[in-house]
């Protein structure tokens, strides 16, 4: 998975609409030229059969999938090591390219699973990640426990939250009814959400 | 120029070498120690911290800032004897038990210090009981909690209640993506911020009443 982080991309992330003074852009750079080495990308993505203990959100869909991404551990490192070492704006810069590269990173994931999708013929589908409206974070384990040993190194804390905390998983489904009363605009973060396929 | 404006204007341009080199120019030339506290290096930290809450500067410009302020801090701190009370008051913060996101805590606390607080930064994952055993133990005026995620905002209003249940006088904020106003009150907590510039100011609010 190549992943880039477009200056300009960055920056806007950062609140910057207009060029920002030199001192700042020369930083981002800096951090930018860091995030190539710092970024693991890696994903992996399972169909789900029919079966007794399937998440409500995946109930009632006629093709099924749990996948998860993640930039792995180096770049979050870094961010600490910044951080520790009295260069705040260096690590709050890093974290934001960070940030984008995982939103670039669920989007691929998405992408190869709707190409999956697509090749048993369903174009469109629906992707919802723990912790959205419907989905608890206890699904989390059961993500992982369909993934299994997949490569990814992602860990559970007790909490369900992952590590390296630069990842993220999903539910996604293909064809049949939602059932429920599932519903992103009751989200409070429907506004900003990048999730909404 | 007055060296007070020039240390207002090192620390207001984020300028780290220069808000040194000008605090310990004025150290050298025997300005008072609290004019250059609180009228150069505060009183352009408070500006920043308005500009940023009114969207005029980024965070990146406000870290660069409380850099410098800190610089300048550093200097002033042995030429205070042991009775002055340099700082504004003194925060416990931490993210609220099962969240391990800290960015927003972190830049919350860099805020803070660079205001002239005293932190104690408890981390992640911190549970209700550490919460107020650091607050006891520091003698703070604050504590403040941040959290991501819905599942563990809830840790926020056990913290609430502990304080409450055991007569503490420590004051209470909140903030993360998850939390607003709405919960703040439902919990009982003192303050909600929005961010870190807000936050800011409700923890300066807080401890005027």
């Amino acid at each position: 998975m190549n992943i880039q982080v477009p200056r300009e991309e960055l920056l806007k992330q950062l609140g910057y609409k207009q060029s920002p003074r030199p001192k700042l852009v020369n930083m981002a750079d800096e951090m930018l030229g860091l995030v190539n080495n710092l970024l693991e990308p890696m994903l992996a993505f399972k169909e789900i059969q029919d079966e007794e203990r399937l998440p409500p959100f995946l109930k009632g869909a006629v093709l099924k999938y749990t996948g998860a991404a993640t930039l792995g551990p180096k770049l979050e490192n870094k961010v600490k090591d910044l951080f520790d070492e009295g260069k705040p704006a260096e690590a709050y810069i890093l974290d934001t390219a960070g940030s984008i590269a995982m939103t670039k990173a669920g989007d691929t994931l998405w992408n190869e699973i709707r190409k999956d999708a697509a090749s048993k013929g369903f174009k469109k589908g629906l992707r919802r990640t723990p912790g959205c409206q419907g989905i608890d974070l206890e699904t989390q384990e059961w993500i992982f426990g369909k993934l299994g040993d997949c490569g990814l190194g992602i860990e559970l804390t007790s909490s369900y939250m992952m590590f390296p905390r630069k990842s993220l998983s999903f539910l996604a489904r293909f064809g049949g009814k939602l059932k429920g009363t599932f519903s992103c605009k009751g989200c409070k973060q429907y506004a900003d959400c990048t999730l909404r396929g | 120029m007055d060296i007070i404006k020039e240390i207002y204007d090192a620390v207001m341009e984020g300028k780290v070498d220069e808000a040194s080199s000008r605090v310990q120019q004025a150290l050298n030339s025997k300005v008072e120690v609290n004019d250059i506290l609180h009228k150069g290096l505060i009183a352009a930290m408070d500006i920043v911290g308005e500009r940023f809450g009114e969207g005029e500067l980024f965070i990146p410009q406000v870290l660069w800032s409380a850099k410098a302020m800190q610089a300048g801090m550093d200097l002033l701190k042995p030429h205070f004897s042991a009775s002055d009370r340099t700082e504004k008051g003194t925060v416990v913060i931490g993210t609220a038990k099962g969240d391990i996101h800290d960015i927003g805590k972190n830049l919350m606390a860099i805020m803070l210090e660079g205001s002239g607080f005293k932190v104690a930064d408890l981390g992640v994952d911190v549970t209700p009981e550490r919460f107020v055993e650091k607050a006891v133990e520091v003698k703070a005026d604050v504590i403040a909690m941040s959290a991501l995620l819905t599942t563990t905002m809830q840790s926020m209003g056990e913290v609430v209640s502990l304080v409450k249940a055991k007569k503490l006088p420590f004051k209470v904020i909140i903030g993360g993506a998850p939390v607003d106003q709405a919960f703040c009150q439902e919990i009982g907590a003192d303050a909600y911020g929005m961010d870190a510039a807000d936050g800011l100011r409700k923890v300066k609010g807080l401890l005027e009443r």
